[in-house]
């Protein structure tokens, strides 16, 4: 049990290698949900004068968004990795490792949750800069699970693809689910304003309530009512994903 | 013999995007999902006062896909030279008896045609899903013609920033910055409706002036102020960016 | 018990490529295996299964007394293994890289930095032990890969084409490590496409061709199969080719000439065979302008069996 548990730490310090020893390249990753959250409240700031909005301000009701799109990004950048270390055999010095399959995965996964918290932290700063009201310390702690929890998810999804194609070049199939998870939500809207047909799928997306988790402690205040289905959403795609995930860790190389 | 020389490389470009579908995918699908989801979730923003009249969001929102899938595509014409510069093909093409200029003008060439197919996938789209294109089989060739000299000063642009960055994570590096050009223009949004700064950017920004040439006709019958604007803007880039990257040739192949 | 045993092991692939094809071979504790084929042949896929890497489609292996098909926690606990490609990460130093390694095969917290540190002064990496991997040459990172492999002090080590790509130096500090470790016990199953390794460092070869193993013992064993060594000599133009035909004749088998050499001698005792035949011509005022021992190689064996020649037969002698 401490095998495994030194196992992941030891393979979470080493993906965090790649944010802290290659100057700059971290920094798209950490600059983008940024980038995005300026410029779409810059050109559709004036939405939230729609009747119906549920935010004072385009910005404040779209922070959530890029929080999650950071920490999307993150996840799908641990998968995009994997599938380097494959290309490169790095990956098969751990799949010799006489370590269950999945504590490795655990090992590659947690460094998602980790670095979903730098292009998170930017975001908010800068938010916070221009005015945007945060979430009280319940909200903000809340807001971070849900965050790394939404990593998490996303790097499951990334090591699927990774271990079924074996090459960077399925990138964009990684990212696109993410950036269509995160999306195909109530991000631009509050439901009442969405066409139907998105509408429809914002209520089936899971992600929806995930990100109105996030949402309430920056329009107002959180409550149950919010939070459990937001939780419950993570972790019910934690559980899925990650055995998933496990699954095609165990199958590679048959 | 440039002629030549160039079509024989703007015919394997083509089929290199051909045979790669993978490389296809990003160029229509994110702006593809992109506008669903701006159509989906803004699509009441068309009752603001101040918005142009549209038939539909959809409508109003066509031209900007399309410029998106534009850029990325001149962007993915750079990472496929910076590649070619890092394998080594380039300095075989160099060695060849063609013009200089031919190493890079066929792929430029191919994405004029490229563009074309782009902007025709987001007019089918647009009509599948109910938009319009008021301005009839003019309007549509109007469309067709300012997205191929978008597309083909895109592409001198892409083509540019390889010839100077030598290495293909630099230029998968500005595309990031691609977003941020297009947001401040008036390509999602009117420009009267934008917020301050972006408001005052778009009114330089040739990406507004392009967005809206082609978004004319879709939404209205044509009005040439616009239209010619657009075609400007685009020939503009055009002549900019082919000139700035025939010196960024010049430059690598004497340094080389 | 067999430190490693194959019977009919197979992989065809999904796409109906069978890249091995029934391997049996056995491999002693303590032995030193060379397994030697040309590019192609199924070694590398070989090893794969041997190591867990791949599961066979077809027989079993077992690796250290255990299944690799159904016990393969309990394989990788007892071997170690350098693959072709020393699969390392440049963003790490060799120590971290060393630690990393020592975590992930179990090694108790306390004896991890102990270990590594051990295990980078046996192969010289002392100095550059704090430098990123990325900046190490070749051999460097050989090296490094091969104490990485043996943190865990494994029963068997498999090394996959260990000397491929390197310069002459580092190739014979690599053959002393193999030598070393068998020294201390290690049962070694060694790929190379390089015959002279093979010849040199193996106790048994196996040869391995079209993934099936077409021949296997001793490399001395083998090579007697194909024939013995022949001197070829060469005399001074003006010569007496009869009077030295018959000078030499008692000193081995006389075999037709060729078109390069006048004599073509098979003799018994290899390179001890070459004085008194010296002499002799000496003697009988025959001067000798040039002489060659030329003895049979694996490749020879290679050909032999198969009917073409090794690829690594050009391979520089160190």
């Amino acid at each position: 049990m401490r095998d495994s548990w030194l196992t992941i730490r030891a393979l979470t310090a080493r993906a965090m290698n790649e944010v802290l020893r290659v100057p700059g390249g971290a920094i798209p990753g950490i600059l983008a949900p940024t980038i995005f959250m300026l410029g779409l409240s810059s050109v559709f700031g004036e939405a939230a004068r729609l009747p119906g909005f549920t935010a004072e301000d385009f910005r404040t009701y779209i922070v959530p968004v890029g929080l999650l799109q950071g920490a999307a990004f993150a996840g799908a950048a641990t998968g995009v990795n994997m599938a380097r270390d494959i290309e490169r055999g790095w990956f098969d010095r751990l799949l010799l490792a006489p370590q269950p399959r999945g504590v490795v995965l655990a090992g590659l996964v947690s460094s998602a949750a980790f670095r979903s918290l730098l292009p998170g932290t930017f975001l908010v700063i800068v938010a916070l800069i221009l005015g945007v009201h945060l979430p009280s310390l319940l909200g903000i702690l809340l807001t971070i699970v849900l965050i790394m929890g939404l990593a998490a998810v996303m790097a499951c999804w990334g090591s699927v693809v990774a271990l079924r194609f074996r090459t960077q070049q399925a990138a964009p199939l990684i990212q696109i689910l993410g950036f269509v998870a995160v999306l195909f939500t109530t991000a631009y809207a509050p439901f009442a304003l969405l066409t139907p047909w998105l509408r429809a799928i914002a209520h089936v997306n899971p992600v929806t309530y995930v990100l109105e988790g996030i949402r309430q402690g920056f329009v107002g205040d959180v409550t149950w009512a919010d939070t459990w289905p937001a939780l419950l959403a993570v972790a019910g795609l934690l559980v899925l994903l990650g055995a998933w995930a496990v699954r095609s860790m165990r199958r590679f190389g048959t | 013999m440039m002629f030549v020389a160039t079509l024989a490389l703007a015919r394997r470009a083509l089929r290199g995007l051909l045979r790669r579908p993978q490389f296809v995918a990003p160029l229509v699908l994110f702006p593809t999902v992109f506008l669903a989801v701006n159509v989906g979730g803004l699509s009441r923003t068309t009752d603001l006062p101040g918005f142009p009249h549209v038939n539909g969001f959809l409508d109003f929102q066509l031209s900007a896909g399309i410029t998106q899938s534009l850029l990325l595509g001149g962007v993915s014409a750079g990472i496929a030279v910076a590649l070619e510069i890092e394998m080594g093909f380039f300095d075989r093409l160099a060695a060849a008896p063609i013009p200089r200029v031919s190493m890079i003008m066929g792929r430029i060439a191919a994405a004029a045609v490229i563009a074309i197919f782009q902007a025709l996938y987001f007019i089918v789209l647009g009509l599948v899903f109910g938009a319009q294109i008021e301005g009839g089989v003019l309007g549509l060739l109007i469309v067709l013609l300012i997205a191929s000299l978008a597309g083909t000063g895109f592409a001198a642009m892409g083509v540019m920033l390889a010839l100077l960055a030598k290495n293909a994570s630099t230029v998968q590096g500005i595309f990031p910055l691609v977003f941020v050009i297009l947001f401040v223009s008036s390509a999602f949004f009117p420009r009267a409706l934008l917020e301050e700064p972006a408001r005052t950017i778009a009114r330089f920004n040739p990406l507004s002036y392009i967005s809206d040439g082609m978004r004319d006709p879709i939404i209205s019958s044509v009005s040439w102020g616009p239209v010619l604007e657009g075609i400007a803007a685009a020939l503009g880039l055009v002549i900019v960016f082919v000139g700035l990257s025939v010196v960024a040739l010049r430059g690598r192949l004497r340094d080389a | 018990m067999a430190a490693i045993a194959a019977r009919a092991l197979e992989r065809r692939y999904k796409s109906g490529l069978q890249a091995v094809a029934g391997i049996d071979l056995t491999v002693e504790p303590g032995e030193v295996y060379g397994f030697l084929g040309p590019n192609g042949a199924g070694k590398t896929t070989t090893v794969r299964m041997l190591v867990t890497l791949l599961r066979p489609t077809g027989g079993e292996a077992t690796v250290a007394g255990y299944d690799v098909a159904t016990q393969p926690g309990e394989v990788r606990k007892r071997i170690g293994v350098a693959l072709q490609e020393a699969a390392l990460d440049p963003l790490m130093t060799g120590v971290e890289l060393m630690e990393l390694q020592a975590t992930l095969h179990g090694i108790p917290k306390g004896d991890v930095v102990a270990r590594s540190s051990d295990l980078i002064e046996r192969v010289g990496l002392v100095e550059a032990r704090d430098r990123r991997v990325g900046t190490y040459s070749g051999g460097m990172k050989r090296r490094l890969d091969l104490a990485m492999a043996l943190i865990h002090r494994p029963e068997v080590l498999f090394l996959d084409e260990p000397t491929t790509g390197l310069d002459p130096v580092s190739r014979l500090t690599l053959w002393e490590e193999v030598r070393r470790l068998r020294d201390e016990g290690t049962t070694v199953f060694l790929t190379t496409q390089y015959l002279e390794e093979a010849d040199v460092l193996a106790d048994r070869v196996g040869i391995i061709s079209g993934g099936r193993i077409v021949v296997e013992g001793t490399p001395a064993a083998l090579k007697a199969q194909v024939g013995r060594p022949h001197l070829d000599i060469t005399l001074t133009p003006d010569a007496d080719v009869d009077r030295a035909r018959s000078v030499v004749s008692p000193h081995g088998e006389l075999q037709p000439p060729t078109e390069d050499v006048h004599l073509r001698l098979t003799v018994d005792h290899g390179s001890a065979s070459i004085a008194p035949v010296v002499r002799a011509l000496d003697e009988a005022g025959l001067t000798v302008a040039g002489m060659q021992l030329v003895e049979p190689t694996l490749d020879d064996v290679f050909v032999q069996q198969t009917g073409s020649h090794l690829e690594g037969a050009g391979a520089p002698a160190a």
